[in-house]
Order: C-alpha cells, then structure tokens, then sequence
C-alpha cells in the first residue's frame, strides 16, 4: 500500500535563484502531482509603471530581473519607439544586439553554474562564475555598472562603446571562449551529470507546442523557434540560426543553452566588427499614442510586451508576459512520474526567473 | 584534469586581497550622486527625471535634498541637469551609520553682504 505525502518544494530551496514554492504530492519517491505557489516576490511593476512618466519606465522594468535586465529594457524601449514612429540609428542598433548577447552570454554561464550546484557539483559551478566575471568586468567598462546596466534609452542608448572597449570585448571573448572550452565538455561528458539529467524532465514537442513552452524548454524539444528570427535591433541583419536540440529532456535543455552561449560569442564578434559608424541615440517627438506589442528573445525564452498609452506622459497599460511565466506549465506537467531527487534538476532545467514571472 | 590542477596551483590568486589593496576605479562607474550646489538654480529638471523619487527640489525655498540610499544610480539626473551640478561618483555609496543625504538650502544675501 504506497503512501501519499505532501511536500512544499520552495519557496526557500538551494537550488532555487528565486522563491517558488512546489506542493509535490508523492507515493513512496515518486512524484504524482505538483502544484505551484508564486507571488513570494510580486513588486507590483506593472502598476508602478503607470504611475511613473514612460521615460522613467525604463529604469523601472530594466530592474524586473537582474540577469536579463538590458533585454527588458530593449523590449520597453522598442515599444515606445514604435508608439512614436521613431526610427533608430543604426549603431545604436548593433549596440543593443551587443549588449543583450553579453546578457545572455552571462545569464548562461550563471545557469551553467547553478545547474552543476544543483548536482553538488561545486567546482564546477565556481569555474563557470569566475568566467562570468569577465563578462561582468565588461559590463562595468563599457556601461557603468555589473548588473542593472541601463544603456538602454528611448530612441537608442545612452552611451557609446569606444574602439578600445570593442577591441577588449574581442579580447575577453578570446579568454571566455576558451574557457567555454574547457568547463563545457565537463558538463556535458560526465556521467554523474549524465545519469542525472538524461531522460529526467521529459517534455514532448507536442506537450511543449500545446502547452506554450518558451526557450531553450521549447527548442530542446525540437521546435526551431526563437523570437530573434523577427529581426529585431540588428538581428534581421545578422541572422540567427535557432539552436535545436530533440530529446526534449534536461540534458537537451542543457546542452541547447551551452550551444547558445558559443552562439552569442559568435553574435558579439560579427555585430562589433560589422558595427557602423553613427549617432548613438535619436530625440523622439511627443508622446506615445496607441497600442503596440512587441516580442524579444530573453535568454529565457520569449518575452512579450504590451503597452498601451493614451498621449499623456504616463502609460494606460503595461503588461509583462515573461518566459518562465510560460514555462511554468510544461514544468508542472514534466514533473509527475520523476523521483523526488530529480524534482532540483528539472525545476532548474527550465531556467526558473521568478522575479520576471512575478514581476 | 592533472594539467589544470597542476595550472592553478602554479597561478597566482584568482582574488584581489581587499581591503589591502583598493578597488580600481573604473572612469565612467556609476556611483552615488555628488552634488555641486554653486550652480544650481533650483530649476528641478533632476527631481522630475528620477525615477527613484530620490531628489526634492523646493524652488520657492531654494532647498535641495538627495536621498542617497533611494538613489539607484541610474544617471537621469546627471543628464538632465544643464548646469553640470549633478555628476555620479566614481564608486558606490559605502555602508554608513546614519542615513546619507545631501541637503543644500541657499542662504538669502544680506543688504551689507551685497554692499561688501
């Protein structure tokens, strides 16, 4: 006679960047069912943006989440642009296709690293955010600061990157690519992490298509999509090959999200060495009117924004649909049937933002 | 796996053995907000830009407050003061005892002081 028990998983969890909380119901060590809980960092980010002036905004929603924050930044401003019919330069352009791939490049090394620890594999999670540091050290050169850069401003950006910075960013991603090539292999060849996530977390492309999965969930189950196909910034003409992986389990997400850090790497060198020459930023005119949405790639998965305004200085509507908003259902439906050790290794494999989620 | 272990034992410390040594200035860091109150002329363009509402600007009072802990650094206010009062340091706002703000209130010149 197997018995039922119930299990929170969450809020407070090591593995977990964020609160959430899992009620796991399970029989003997598997899990039956699993019910989620949020609203443990709710800020309350949508409202505040209507009551704040759409300039400020952007330093509003560029604080959602700290290991995407630029890409929330991108997406607002985008919106606003469109609102205004304003067309931006194109340095600018390619500056902002530099600066969110350094964000995902780094929102990649910091998942790598938090999905060793989930093994309890310490080293190599201290590999992986010491190599983080280079990008941070970037970030702190060409914008003023680590994690919050706030470059991103209506109409462009708000700083250049001089030819010394661009031939350092070259430089250190020399030392990160080789590094990638050094810590990658661990992750990917050894059996301990193997046996833990191969075949763990099964998500079928169907489930993932029905179920709305965003990201490297959606592309490690065989969907080639990813929102940077739409061209965005100066994505059109850089062109982005989406990276696919079809076993649908965490060590395909894994493997899909390692593949996308070389693929970043590769994105920062062809945008620095085709960048233009030209005005960084563009004053628009006005006020925004009118209701837009836009969709940008977060390291993540998709992100939509919704902003509606009327013509005053304060936004109508803002709404914020995140990727691990999305990602939260395939997560409930890959659990049951998976032993109560493997609940970690799954949670972390969908990239779990709940400061997004939560907004 | 013997040559990385045998390579970082031969390499020098990864850390930087603070607060021996300083941290490096990096030009261009944000950090808190100073405040050069010689030319301001109250006009409050740096308290409407914050979104942090972290500046109080009293114009009739000629009184200007920042509250450097609301403060996010984020530089609105340096690029919306047209006099140049407003500039971010070069390192961040250090732990204190007691809450940091930078109040100003101009003193109004007196008949003899205007004479002299």
């Amino acid at each position: 006679m197997s018995q039922r028990t119930v299990i929170p998983f969450g809020p407070q969890h090591p593995v977990l960047p964020e609160p959430i909380q899992l009620k796991l119901t399970l029989e003997d060590e598997r899990v039956v069912e699993a019910i989620p809980h949020i609203g443990y960092v709710h800020r309350g980010i949508e409202k505040a943006a209507e009551k704040m002036d759409y300039t400020q905004n952007v330093f509003l929603v560029e604080r959602i989440c700290g290991i995407c924050s630029f890409i929330h930044a991108l997406c607002y401003c985008q919106g606003i642009e469109h609102l205004m019919a304003t067309e931006v330069p194109d340095r600018a352009r390619y500056l902002r296709v530099i600066w969110s791939e350094l964000h995902r490049l780094q929102s990649h090394h910091l998942w790598l690293g938090l999905f060793a620890d989930a093994f309890g594999f310490e080293s190599l999670f201290m590999e992986f955010w010491r190599n983080r540091e280079l990008l941070m050290d970037i970030f702190e050169k060409t914008a003023g600061s680590r994690v919050i850069i706030s470059t991103c401003c209506i109409g462009g950006v708000r700083r250049d990157i001089s030819a010394e910075h661009l031939d350092e960013i070259l430089r250190v991603l020399d030392q990160v690519e080789a590094r990638l090539n050094t810590t990658i292999p661990v992750m990917l060849k050894d059996a301990g992490v193997r046996a833990r996530t191969v075949g763990v977390g099964y998500l079928s492309q169907d489930q993932a298509i029905k179920m709305g999965a965003a990201g490297p969930v959606l592309r490690g189950s065989g969907v080639a999509q990813d929102a940077r196909m739409l061209g965005f910034a100066a994505y059109g003409e850089l062109g982005i090959e989406p990276v696919v992986e079809t076993a649908g389990d965490s060590y395909a997400r894994c493997k899909v999200r390692c593949r996308e850090a070389y693929q970043s790497i590769d994105l920062v060198r062809r945008a620095v060495r085709q960048l233009p020459e030209g005005d960084i930023v563009v004053r628009p005119k006005g006020r925004p009117m009118g209701q837009v949405i836009c969709r940008v790639e977060q390291p993540r998965g998709e992100l939509i924004y919704v902003l509606a305004a009327n013509g005053s200085s304060k936004l109508e509507r803002l709404r914020v649909r995140t990727p691990t908003f999305a990602n939260v259902p395939p997560l409930v439906a890959m659990l049951p049937g998976c032993e109560l050790a493997d609940v970690p290794v799954i949670t972390l494999s969908i990239d779990p933002c709940i400061s997004c989620t939560e907004r | 796996m013997i040559r990385n272990v045998l390579a970082n034992v031969m390499h020098r410390p990864a850390t930087r053995s603070a607060p021996a040594t300083a941290v490096p200035i990096v030009p261009g860091y944000r950090g808190g907000v100073t405040f050069d109150h010689k030319e301001c002329n109250f006009c409050g363009a740096c308290a409407t830009r914050c979104p942090a509402n972290a500046i109080i600007v009293d114009r009739p009072g000629r009184h200007t407050e920042f509250d450097l802990f609301r403060c996010v650094q984020c530089g609105a206010c340096a690029e919306a003061c047209k006099r140049g009062c407003v500039q971010l340091a070069t390192s961040y706002v250090p732990p204190v005892t007691a809450k940091p703000t930078i109040e100003y209130t101009e003193r109004p010149v007196t008949e003899e002081q205007s004479e002299r």
